[in-house]
Formats: structure tokens, C-alpha cells, sequence
């Protein structure tokens, strides 16, 4: 029995107990999943987990508040639903927990830039998944990736492939990818210079049409609709189309996720014009998990930026 | 028909240069993994083959512009009185957008008649809109294939439609085939020289091969009417709306990259003295949008948002405007959709619902 | 393929003498009056005299007030049509712009835009019985065209008027209603929620008090606005007074911005409240989106 059908007869099997159960299904074209919502065991039957199967299904969680719900989760997803936990954002016993041996997800940009001249990723017709290949086939012809190279960024430095927390594990776990985040994309981000960070900033944020996908893919963005984003009362940030206004929101966001954000990387995934908005949480996770030894989601405990202890264990202060 | 010109694509750049001695040109640029309409940087190549992630409408409806500017001043004759200017902004100057898809071109049939003080209805025509309008150019680039999520056939459209184009650009082995449609459409391009007879024959290939790869309009002829009264008709169905929504996220993507969705906010952006009033992009998917003073709101879940956006292109705005939906197909929605919600599901899920209860 | 030659709609143009939607006018307030802890009424003049003269509404239109570097936010025109010396506005304080309404004092300069909306059907009153509920703030709709039917009382019939409010304090136009009781061309009736000191008058929730005083519905229009809650009740009490839904008027509210119909978020279904409305029969919401 292969992993799709093991976690169907697993999702089958928790079913009766629970309102829904979250996971994937297919997308509008071959290469894209998207959110399922099973109620019955013909929902089941569509389920589709693999490398299609981006979207972190954590999000939906808080919206399930005081009813029971299983959600399928890749290690990643997992690490959300940790921090919602820690946070009380959700409750354990009304969340189920399936977990498998994630081999990692795709990334569409990567794809899209694979194919290049060939075509765009809506003229696929169809994928099929050949050992570590992609096969493609568009415009009556077939065109060959390697996995490796469309794998999402956050997969190649995957610590956590095996859902930490399950109540159902479905396969064998697996062996990590990395045994350690070594940060490289901000290394690469870091080499620039202020001016040419604050530049890249500018290019890159003028692109934003601030429709806030960023905002609201993010499991654990809790203001949801009462945003500083659009809030006129208090009035942080104006409507004009202008750089620093978008700047300054990601800023806020970020910050806000300090010592919160998993690194699931849905942002960045959501973003519809391609801003690589993960990398500013990505330094404050970095920065969180030098100075407070803290891996959000993962560790257990109050999050250490939602509470306050005299001297951090790691920073010493007063041995200084 | 027209005489077809032909402009060589090594060419390309050096056109629009001389465009842009008359006109602002917005044209596709690559920008990481997405394809923007910018204004040009002279002598670049716009992007020709992947099409742009955003439609061309902010180029017509800025994601953000100044309704006018107000200045107070205090008045040197009375103590504590201040006096008071507005000052409307200048005139926007004539552009060309080169490179707009036809779905885009299409998209604007939406915002006309609401902008144009709906027809026979006589209401205030909105000036700001109505002007870049006029003083906009669409060079439309005909496309040669069809996308898994593009539907325009559902709406009229078609990948080489001309319908809102002043010219139709049609990329053929090393050139581009171009057919002026209007008067102004004519000016610009009749400076090229005239295309050959093979020339115009490939460009007719090319619109006929782009057609053979939409995928069919299921359970074609599509019933416009039909549509429309099925989407109504479920609008006391929370359950449809909860399932449909179920994988939304209530951000602004669909809305924000969509050719017709309109909707906007006004706000004062102010520095104390002086300021603007702005009028911003907004979107039916935010809570905010309908939040009365009173605290009551209309929308707060997902579900009615979502409904009011599905409803108002395929139901509320076709009953005010002609039977036409305010959607031109471009499929953008669903392409850029973080969760890959699908509206043409949502329709047919609701016609297939009608068909059931009747 | 068809659809290319299909004739494709005219694009849209306008030209130097098209009016500007969005420009307000100039006003200046002429009078402040605090009416109750959290509602101001503002009287105001457009600046331009010319514009002043040739200002015109109907009973029933909004107007956009503006304090520049706050917004803008929808309030009706509660002066009527034939008191044109200054035009009324009364704001409860609720939020941002509210608040720099209340802030604003006699003298000072704020924009005005309007009319907008549509109207009361006054024209197909006439010869008719009336009957105005009104709740709080809801009063101030239902002021332009109690007094506008009093300057041309001849038209109507018997005019009564239900007003309630929670307490005493809360009660808007209160220097006018010595007015309004003492008249015997209108018939009165004043209700507060809870007893209070000194209180002369009705005390009880508008909707008992209605049915008490029980008008009839026989050739009579209804005319209601207030809180939602308030709203709800009086619908199902004039219901159960024999009133048909073509009989009761109310007004809506919703968030707007535009006012001119194109903004897109006051709409329920194909109705947009800042154009169709605020003024509906409960017939024509009856056939409306629930929505509200």
C-alpha cells in the first residue's frame, strides 16, 4: 500500500470522529494542490498528499475553534501546530494529528524557471513522478526536471521531515535532510552592503500590490482581520502605493513573528508577485535561536519573547 | 481589415523608444518570478513569453492616486482661523500599454459603464477613471496558447480577441504582426512597414492554433442567465458558501490581480497641515470593507465575502449591466490563488446545485 | 471566431465640463449644538453663495461630511428641503471622522458633498395618514421629512410621531420637541426606556409603545428608522398592526465611501445602498438578498 493510500485508510479510520479532516487535494492544472476538506469518504478518496501537497494546513486550525478536527501534516506543518499549541491558540484535544515521512514539496518559481522558453506551468497537461524526475508533458512534448531542483528551499534544509507531534504516524519515519540550519540564504542575503540591502528592499517591495497574502497564509498571524495593515484607528501605515508604507508592514509582521514563525514559509509561497518576504523572518528566527536557544514550534514552553524571566539562560546579562 | 504592418522583435525596443516620445509606455517586465507592467526602461525588451502575473489595470485605476490635495493655511488677519485649499491633480498624460493580453483589454468592458455613470441609470461619472482611459492605448499581444486556468471563451473572449485592443500584436518566428483597430491604434503604428501576405497568414495561424488549445466551455452554449440565477439562488445556502471558502484565506490576491474587480477605498493620508485624499485599491475579501460604524458588519466570515465576490461578477453585475459578467476569464484568480480556489468550480458547483433542487 | 467581430461596447470618455464626483464643497458651520452626550448637530453653509442658492434635495438624501486630513462619512441632510438657510446634519460619535466632526466648532471650514442617495416617497403620501417611529440617532432621517410634511401640512393627513431613546439625555432635538408636543396638527408621543427623574412622558421600549398606541394601518404609510435591534421590532409590531410592507418605509445603513455607486461595499446583491437607497419600502427589502 502506497503512502497516499495509507494516509486515505487513516483518514478514513478518524473520520467518524471528528468534523473534518484537512489536507490536500488536486489543484486547477497538474502542478498545483490545493487545501481538501473531508467530511465523507468520498472526500477521502481525493485526498492527494506528495510533492504537490504545499499548502500548510495548520492555517486553517483557529477557524475549528471548539470543534474536533484531524489534520494531515508534513514536519513543517507540524511545527505550526506546535507553536499554536505553546501559544493557546488552539487546543490539544480538539486537533488530531496525522503524520508521514514528508520527501518534500515543490516549488512553483522553480519550476517556472526550469521551463523557461518551453512554456508556462498552466500549459502542463500532465506530471508524473519518476523516481527522483519530474516528467512534464506541454505543448505535446515532454520535458524532464530533476525533484532536486524544483524542491522547495525550506526541504533542502529540513530538520524535522517526521511530523514531531502525531497521533497517527502512517509510514517509516525518515532520516532528516540537515541535522542543523546553517542560515545560508541569509549568508547570501548578508554578503550585500546596507545601501544594497535597502535597495534590494525597495525593488523588490515596489513590486506589492499589498493584497496581504503574505499576512494571511501565515499560521500564526493572529490579528486577521483587525490589522494594522488597514486599520485607520490606529492609522500606522497610509494607503498610498508607496514603498516604505509595504516595507514598513513586512517589518511589522516580522517582528511580530519573532520567536513565532516556524519557517513554513507560506509568506513567501503566497506571495502572487514572488517576494522573498521569508527572509526577514528567517533573521529573527536566527537571531531568536542564538540568543534564547529557541526553536519555535518544536521546543516546548512559552515562547520566549511572550514572556519575560529576569536573566535568559543563554544571555547572561549579569555575568557580563 | 486593416493593413497588418510587421515590426521585427529585434526592433521592439527601438519602437518603443520612439513611442515614448509621446506617450508614458507600460510594457511586461520580468521581476523575480513574476511578469509586472512597468513603465519602460528605454531601450529594454519587454517580456514576451510568460504571461504577466498582474493584469494591466493599475495602469488605468492606480493601485493608489491622489482625488485632490488640501492645504491649510493660517490666516494672518484672524487669530485661530486657518483657510482651506483643495487643489485636483493634474491630468493624466497619454500613455500606451504594449503587451496588455486581451482578456486585460477585455477586463476594462467592466469598469466602464460603473465608471461611465451606469448608462441609462445617470449617476456621477468618475473623472479620474474616465480620463486615463481615453488617454490610454492598448497594444494587445495575442496569445498562442491557453492556460490550464485561463476561461476567457466562458466570457466572450478568446486568446487573439480584439475586442478592446487598438492594436493587435501578433508574435510570429521573429516579429510581430500588428493589426491597428482603432484610429488611435492606427497612429501608433503606422510608421511600420506593411507585413507581407505570408506574414498575415501566419498571424491567422497562430490565432486559430491559440483557439484550438482553450479547453471547451463545458456544457456549451454557456446560459448566461442561467449562471446568474444559479449563483443567486444559493445565496441563503451558508453551507455551499462554508464548503466553497473553505480553503480561502481572505487576502486581497484574487481581487488585487483580477481586470475587473473595481472596488476601492477613500482615505486621508495628512500631516497635519496639509495631506491628500487618497482613493486606494480595496477589496471585498476584507472584513474591514464592510465594518459599519454602528460595529455591525454585513460580512464578517470568509464565506459571505466570498460569495459577494462570486455573486457580484457572475449574478448582481450582469443584472445591472447588460447580462455581461463582470469577469473577463483571465483565470488569474485561480493561477495566483495561495489555496488554488477555483471560480469556475464555484459556478459550476452552483449551476449543478440549481439543477438539483429544480 | 465570433466573438472578434462582435460589436465590442464604446470605450468611455469625458471631457473638461464633466462634473468632479468627488470634490466637496466648501462649508462653513454657522452652528454647533451639542444634542445628547455623543450625537452634535452641524449647521452649515456652503461657502460658494451661488452653489448655496442652486443647492436642491429631497427629503431623505445624505450628504458626505469632510474634515480634511480625517475622511469623509455619510450623514443625512435633517434640515428639510424648505428650510434652506443652512443645511442640518446631527453625528453620533463612533469613530475617527465622528470624532473630528465633534471636534470641529462654529466658524470652522469642512467639505460637503451631496445630495446623494435616494429619497422618501412623499409624492405617493400624500392624502395619506402618517406615522414616524423614530430611535435615537434614527430620528434625524425621519426630522427632515416630519418637517417637511408640516410646512406643506395640508397634503397629509393625520401625522403622528413615536420617539424614543434610552434616557432623557439621549434624546436629539430636544429644544424642539416643546414645539412638537404643543402642536395640534401632530400627534406627539415621547418614550424613554427606564423611568427617570422628571420624566413626563411614555416610558417603555418603542415597539410596546407602538402597539399601544395602536394607529391604523387603513390608508397610512410607516415610517422607521433606528437601531438595528429597535428596527427589528417596530417591523414585526406594524405587522402585526395590519401595516402591508408597501406601507412601511425605513432607511438603511452601511459602510460607504464613494456615495455615487461605484465604490462597491454598501451593496446587498444588485441594490447599492448609496444610490438605490438609504430609502427602502419593506416591500422592496422583502425582495432583496438577506444581506443586511
Amino acid at each position: 500500500m502506497g503512502m497516499q493510500k495509507e494516509l486515505q485508510a487513516a483518514i478514513k479510520a478518524i473520520l467518524p470522529e471528528v468534523d473534518c479532516v484537512i489536507g490536500w487535494g488536486s489543484g486547477p492544472d497538474p502542478l498545483h494542490g490545493a487545501p481538501l476538506f473531508m467530511r465523507s469518504e468520498d472526500d477521502a478518496n481525493r485526498f492527494a498528499s506528495g510533492f504537490f501537497a504545499v499548502n500548510n494546513p495548520a492555517l486553517f486550525l483557529p477557524e475549528y475553534k471548539g470543534k474536533k478536527v484531524a489534520v494531515v501534516v508534513k514536519g513543517c506543518d507540524a511545527r505550526s501546530v506546535g507553536q499554536l499549541l505553546s501559544e493557546g491558540l488552539i487546543k490539544r484535544e480538539e486537533v488530531s494529528l496525522i503524520g508521514f515521512p514528508c520527501q518534500g514539496v515543490v516549488d512553483h518559481d522553480k519550476v517556472a524557471a526550469a521551463l523557461g522558453e518551453k512554456g508556462e506551468m498552466g500549459e502542463v497537461t500532465a506530471v508524473l513522478e519518476e523516481g527522483d524526475a519530474l516528467v512534464l508533458t506541454l505543448r505535446g512534448e515532454t520535458v524532464r526536471l530533476n525533484k532536486a531542483d524544483v524542491t522547495a528551499e525550506k526541504c533542502m534544509r529540513c530538520q524535522y521531515p517526521n511530523a514531531h507531534i502525531a497521533d497517527t504516524f502512517v509510514g517509516e519515519k525518515r532520516e532528516p535532510v540537515a541535522t542543523a540550519d546553517d542560515f545560508a540564504d541569509l549568508a547570501v542575503f548578508e554578503a550585500m552592503s546596507l545601501e544594497e540591502r535597502q535597495a534590494f528592499w525597495e525593488k523588490e517591495m515596489s513590486r506589492c500590490i499589498r493584497c496581504y497574502a503574505c499576512r494571511n497564509a501565515c499560521p500564526l498571524c493572529v490579528c486577521r482581520d483587525h490589522c494594522v495593515a488597514t486599520s485607520r484607528d490606529p492609522s500606522w501605515l497610509t494607503q498610498a502605493d508607496s514603498v516604505k508604507d509595504k516595507l514598513f508592514f513586512q517589518v511589522i509582521h516580522a517582528t511580530h513573528l519573532a520567536g513565532r514563525c516556524t519557517g513554513c514559509g507560506e509568506c513567501q509561497r503566497a506571495c502572487p508577485v514572488g517576494i522573498p518576504v521569508l527572509l526577514l523572518k528567517r533573521s529573527l528566527a536566527r537571531s531568536v535561536e542564538k540568543l534564547f536557544a529557541y526553536r519555535a514550534g518544536i521546543d516546548e514552553g512559552t515562547p520566549p519573547l511572550l514572556t519575560f524571566t529576569l536573566e535568559e539562560p543563554t544571555i547572561k546579562e549579569r555575568s557580563w | 481589415m486593416a493593413t497588418l504592418r510587421y515590426l521585427p522583435l529585434a526592433q521592439v525596443p527601438q519602437w518603443l523608444d520612439g513611442l515614448a516620445k509621446s506617450y508614458t509606455v507600460f510594457a511586461p517586465a520580468r521581476e523575480g518570478s513574476a511578469v509586472v507592467y512597468r513603465p519602460r526602461a528605454e531601450g529594454s525588451m519587454p517580456e514576451l513569453t510568460a504571461r504577466p502575473t498582474e493584469s494591466a489595470k493599475h495602469v488605468v485605476f492606480p493601485r493608489a492616486h491622489e482625488l485632490f490635495s488640501f492645504t491649510y493655511k493660517a490666516d494672518p488677519a484672524v487669530v485661530g482661523k486657518r483657510d482651506l485649499t483643495l487643489t485636483q491633480p493634474q491630468d493624466p498624460t497619454p500613455t500606451v500599454v504594449f503587451g496588455a493580453l486581451s482578456c486585460d483589454a477585455r477586463g476594462f468592458f467592466a469598469f466602464d459603464p460603473v465608471y461611465d455613470g451606469c448608462g441609462t441609470k445617470g449617476l456621477a461619472k468618475d473623472v479620474y477613471y474616465l480620463k486615463r482611459r481615453q488617454n490610454t492605448a492598448l497594444v494587445v499581444l495575442a496569445c498562442r496558447t491557453a492556460l490550464a486556468t485561463c476561461f476567457c471563451n466562458w466570457t466572450g473572449g478568446s486568446p487573439a480577441s480584439r475586442e478592446g485592443a487598438d492594436v493587435l500584436a501578433t508574435l510570429v518566428n521573429d516579429g510581430l504582426v500588428m493589426e491597428a483597430l482603432t484610429p488611435k491604434g492606427e497612429e501608433l503604428v503606422s510608421g511600420l512597414a506593411e507585413a507581407g501576405a505570408e506574414q498575415g497568414a501566419a498571424a491567422e495561424a497562430s490565432h486559430t492554433a491559440a483557439e484550438a488549445t482553450m479547453a471547451p466551455v463545458p456544457g456549451a452554449p454557456l446560459d448566461p442567465k442561467a449562471i446568474a440565477d444559479a449563483v443567486l439562488a444559493r445565496f441563503d445556502d451558508a453551507t455551499f458558501w462554508q464548503a466553497e471558502s473553505a480553503g480561502c484565506l481572505a487576502c486581497g490576491a484574487c481581487t488585487y490581480l483580477c481586470p475587473t474587480c473595481y472596488c476601492f477605498n477613500i482615505t486621508d493620508e495628512s500631516n497635519g497641515i496639509s495631506g491628500v485624499r487618497l482613493r486606494s485599491w480595496d477589496t471585498c475579501m476584507a472584513s474591514l470593507f464592510t465594518l459599519e460604524a454602528s460595529g455591525h458588519n454585513p460580512r464578517t466570515a470568509k464565506a459571505n465575502r466570498l460569495k459577494n465576490r462570486v455573486g457580484h461578477k457572475f449574478s448582481y453585475y450582469p443584472s445591472l449591466h447588460g447580462g455581461r459578467f463582470s469577469c473577463c476569464g483571465c483565470g488569474r484568480c485561480i493561477k495566483s490563488c495561495p489555496s488554488s480556489v477555483d471560480i469556475r468550480r464555484i459556478v459550476q458547483n452552483a449551476l449543478a446545485a440549481a439543477n438539483v433542487k429544480e | 471566431m465570433a466573438t472578434n467581430t462582435a460589436a465590442a461596447p464604446q470605450r468611455p470618455s469625458c471631457d473638461a465640463s464633466t462634473p468632479n464626483p468627488y470634490m466637496p464643497y466648501l462649508a462653513t458651520v454657522v452652528e454647533v449644538i451639542d444634542e445628547t452626550p455623543n450625537i452634535k448637530t452641524f449647521r452649515v453653509v456652503l461657502q460658494d453663495a451661488d452653489a448655496m442658492k442652486s443647492f436642491t434635495f429631497q427629503p431623505g438624501q445624505v450628504g458626505q461630511l469632510s474634515v480634511f486630513g480625517f475622511g469623509e462619512s455619510t450623514f443625512v441632510i435633517n434640515s428639510p428641503p424648505t428650510r434652506m438657510d443652512y443645511l442640518q446634519f446631527s453625528v453620533m460619535r463612533t469613530g475617527e471622522n465622528t470624532q473630528a466632526l465633534h471636534n470641529v466648532a462654529a466658524g470652522d471650514t469642512i467639505g460637503v458633498r451631496g445630495p446623494l442617495g435616494n429619497s422618501f416617497p412623499y409624492e405617493s403620501m400624500k392624502g395619506k395618514d402618517i406615522v414616524f417611529v423614530g430611535g435615537g440617532i434614527g430620528m434625524a432621517p425621519l426630522r427632515t421629512l416630519l418637517l417637511f410634511m408640516l410646512d406643506n401640512r395640508k397634503d397629509y393627513g393625520k401625522i403622528s410621531l413615536l420617539y424614543g431613546a434610552r434616557s432623557p439625555q439621549d434624546m436629539a432635538f430636544s429644544y424642539e420637541l416643546p414645539e412638537w408636543l404643543g402642536r395640534d396638527d401632530l400627534d406627539c408621543v415621547l418614550t424613554i426606556d427606564r423611568e427617570a427623574e422628571g420624566w413626563q412622558h411614555k416610558v417603555g421600549l418603542i415597539p410596546n409603545v407602538l402597539l399601544e398606541m395602536a394607529p391604523s394601518a387603513n390608508n397610512c404609510v410607516a415610517i422607521t428608522c433606528g437601531p438595528p435591534i429597535m428596527i427589528k421590532f417596530t417591523l414585526q409590531a406594524l405587522e402585526k398592526l395590519g401595516f402591508a410592507p408597501e406601507q412601511i418605509v425605513t432607511t438603511l445603513e452601511k459602510r460607504m465611501k464613494c456615495g455615487i455607486g461605484i465604490c462597491g461595499r454598501c451593496n446587498i446583491g444588485d441594490k447599492y445602498v448609496c444610490v438605490d437607497g438609504p430609502v427602502f419600502t419593506l416591500a422592496e427589502l422583502k425582495e432583496i438578498p438577506n444581506e443586511l
